[in-house]
């Protein structure tokens, strides 16, 4: 059994949490048992997500970010720990409706694309490039959920303004509490990104390689979503600007990584 | 030895006559305990609602019972015309079936409503304290309540709000969250605009403010509703600071248009406002719902809701009645496997209060199969 097993493994409990929706929504929301039901089994796949993170990471004794395919796995993972720690405690009813699927195609790409290939450069081990790098997932992982609750918010705010009321409008939560987590998870995001932004100033000693695309992607993606967060902060731009801004934002930057790292592996 | 539910309801009997079959709620426990003895039944629990007055039993000979029981609501009522044209019998499975679909709302006026649960359980507990409710009905309600929260939470059948006022509730909901942060204003005074702020207060709409032509009207409103009365003038002042605002006036145009509310909008920093207009001809224009956070529904959209929700709920009955036989034969069956226990048991002792002790959930002497 390799490694990649276990990664297989975690995406049939986030398929089977699409399924959980689909009843969800077949039985009009389908009593607290089923939201707890879908708790576990993501929980379970998240277990597994971890296993598969943890003996990779073994293998070199490293971050497992050594390649695109562990990066998008780590940006998958940093979303489900994002969904299971803010999901039951904002009680956002149907959180991973939106996350399960979005993590399911995160990583199905991943696994069945040909990147995961051995780096072929020497690997730097320095525990701050690492810190770096693993914040940084982080900060994506709190923008991946950025851009599930910025999908959630369209998806009701059109509901609401067309006055057409799918099965599901009574299963979603309000337009504005998607709004307020979607700040949150926004400002987290940043300031996860800012420290890692640091770090990597720090780590590469970066004076001289403005030029690079990495450096310049990341320093693109840390000035969108820095007007983000002080476009919604001082309400200048709110609702459904914000969450579109959010989606796009996301878009550019999954788009912009694989990019630069096919530019520059 | 039967089961049997004798009763009228909205469905086949008017109001008038509905209210003059009713029993007060107090003198239930003791018109039971009457009814029991004088129709000579082994166990019976009276369900009475402004919908429905239903009698279930259990008795030697549900000919002979119904028979007692109707004799029985004709005296007790002092009843001087036949009411038996619109009184429904149901024995046994038929009866089960009968309370199961009570119980679950799938016979109420309001298909799926959830108030006829509480009624149900309360003309249960009624009938228990007084010792009139045996082995069979005491496990008979109790499968029924548990039945009706099954079949509740795994379909659709109580899903959707019916009516203009809690529709409107449900969006305001969906928009703000919690309510108790969220202002309403409440311009005209009517009897609709009236019920769609009490069901906002009711879910714990914060602030209400009332304004009205009349300021009396106003005033009066606000008083009910825990508000305040402003000046029909001042309603643009409060406007900035208003969430919710519910229009009912008489105008003949629209009192709320798109380029007075554009400026109001840029003041509340986009806040997102809720506007129900519920006024024929409409107060606010149309085009308002096209500014940005702005969702504004006219009574005509509400009312669309509401029947699409009743026909979502129409569209579960098939799902319902499919768990329901479940259930009615698990019940069904329990009742076959000890009948003959059953009756031997209450031929020796007649009735529930002399039969055991009252709330008896199996008896000491006979072993009941589970």
């Amino acid at each position: 059994m390799t490694d990649r097993t276990f990664l297989w493994l975690a995406q049939v409990f986030y398929a089977a949490s699409c399924v959980i929706t689909l009843r969800r929504l077949r039985l009009g929301g389908g009593g607290p048992e089923l939201q707890r039901l879908n708790y576990v089994v993501m929980g379970l796949g998240f277990a597994l997500h971890t296993v598969f993170l943890y003996l990779r990471g073994r293998i070199d004794g490293r971050c497992p970010l050594t390649n695109l395919f562990e990066t998008q796995a780590f940006v998958a993972w940093a979303a489900v720990l994002f969904f299971l720690l803010i999901g039951p405690s904002y009680r956002i009813s149907f959180l991973g409706a939106f996350t399960a699927p979005l993590v399911l195609a995160i990583c199905l790409t991943a696994l069945l694309s040909p990147i995961d290939v051995v780096h072929a450069g020497s690997i730097n081990r320095s525990p701050w490039i690492e810190f770096h790098a693993a914040i940084a997932i982080l900060a994506f992982g709190a923008f991946a959920l950025a851009f599930v609750t910025s999908a959630m918010y369209l998806f009701q705010e059109r509901q609401l303004k067309t006055r057409k009321l799918s099965s599901s409008f009574l299963l979603l939560p309000s337009i504005e509490q998607l709004d307020v987590i979607h700040f949150r998870l926004l400002i987290m995001g940043f300031a996860m990104l800012t420290v890692a932004m640091i770090g990597g100033a720090v780590s590469y000693h970066i004076v001289g390689h403005w030029t690079e695309p990495k450096i310049v992607w990341a320093i693109v993606v840390w000035v969108v979503y820095g007007a983000l967060v002080l476009a919604r902060g001082l309400r200048t731009v709110r609702g459904r600007k914000i969450a579109l801004g959010s989606m796009a934002s996301f878009i550019f930057m999954l788009v912009g990584f694989w990019g630069v790292n096919l530019l520059q592996p | 030895m039967n089961l049997f539910v004798i009763g009228l309801s909205h469905r086949s009997a008017p109001v008038e006559l509905r209210e003059r079959l009713a029993f007060p709620r107090a003198s239930l426990g003791e018109v039971t305990v009457r009814l029991l003895e004088s129709a000579r039944l082994h166990e019976a629990t009276i369900l009475s609602t402004c919908n429905r007055v239903e009698i279930y039993g259990l008795a030697a000979n549900a000919t002979e019972a119904t028979r007692a029981v109707r004799r029985f609501l004709h005296e007790h009522h002092k009843l001087m015309d036949s009411v038996d044209a619109h009184l429904y019998e149901h024995r046994d499975n038929d009866c089960i079936r009968h309370l199961l679909k009570v119980a679950c709302g799938l016979d109420s006026m309001v298909l799926g409503e959830t108030e006829i649960l509480g009624q149900v359980k309360d003309a249960y507990h009624s009938a228990q304290q007084a010792g009139t409710t045996g082995v069979v009905l005491n496990r008979l309600f109790q499968k029924v309540f548990s039945a009706s929260k099954h079949i509740r939470s795994t379909t659709a059948i109580t899903r959707g709000s019916t009516s203009v006022g809690t529709v409107a509730v449900d969006l305001a909901e969906k928009i703000f969250g919690k309510l108790p942060r969220c202002t309403v204003m409440v311009i005209g005074t009517g009897e609709m605009s009236e019920a769609t702020a009490r069901a906002l207060r009711s879910r714990g709409a914060g602030a209400i403010l009332v304004c009205s032509r009349a300021q009396e009207r106003a005033e009066a409103l606000a008083s009910q509703l825990q508000g305040r009365a402003i000046s029909f003038e001042q309603w643009p002042v409060e406007f900035p600071s208003v969430d919710i605002v519910i229009s009912s006036t008489a105008a003949p145009h629209p009192i709320v248009t798109k380029e007075k509310l554009m400026p109001l909008m840029k003041a509340r920093r986009q806040r997102p406002l809720f506007l129900i207009d519920i006024a024929v001809p409409r107060d606010i224009e149309r085009a308002c719902g096209e500014l940005e956070s702005v969702y504004l529904y006219d009574i005509d959209d509400l009312q669309q809701i509401a029947r699409e929700n009743i026909a979502a709920r129409e569209r579960e009955i098939s799902a319902c009645e499919a768990l329901l036989v479940q259930h009615l034969q698990r019940f069904a069956d329990w009742l076959e496997k000890n009948r003959s226990a059953l009756e031997e048991r209450y031929s020796g002792a007649g009735r529930a209060s002399t039969a055991a002790t009252p709330n008896i959930h199996a008896p000491s002497n006979v072993a009941f199969n589970k």
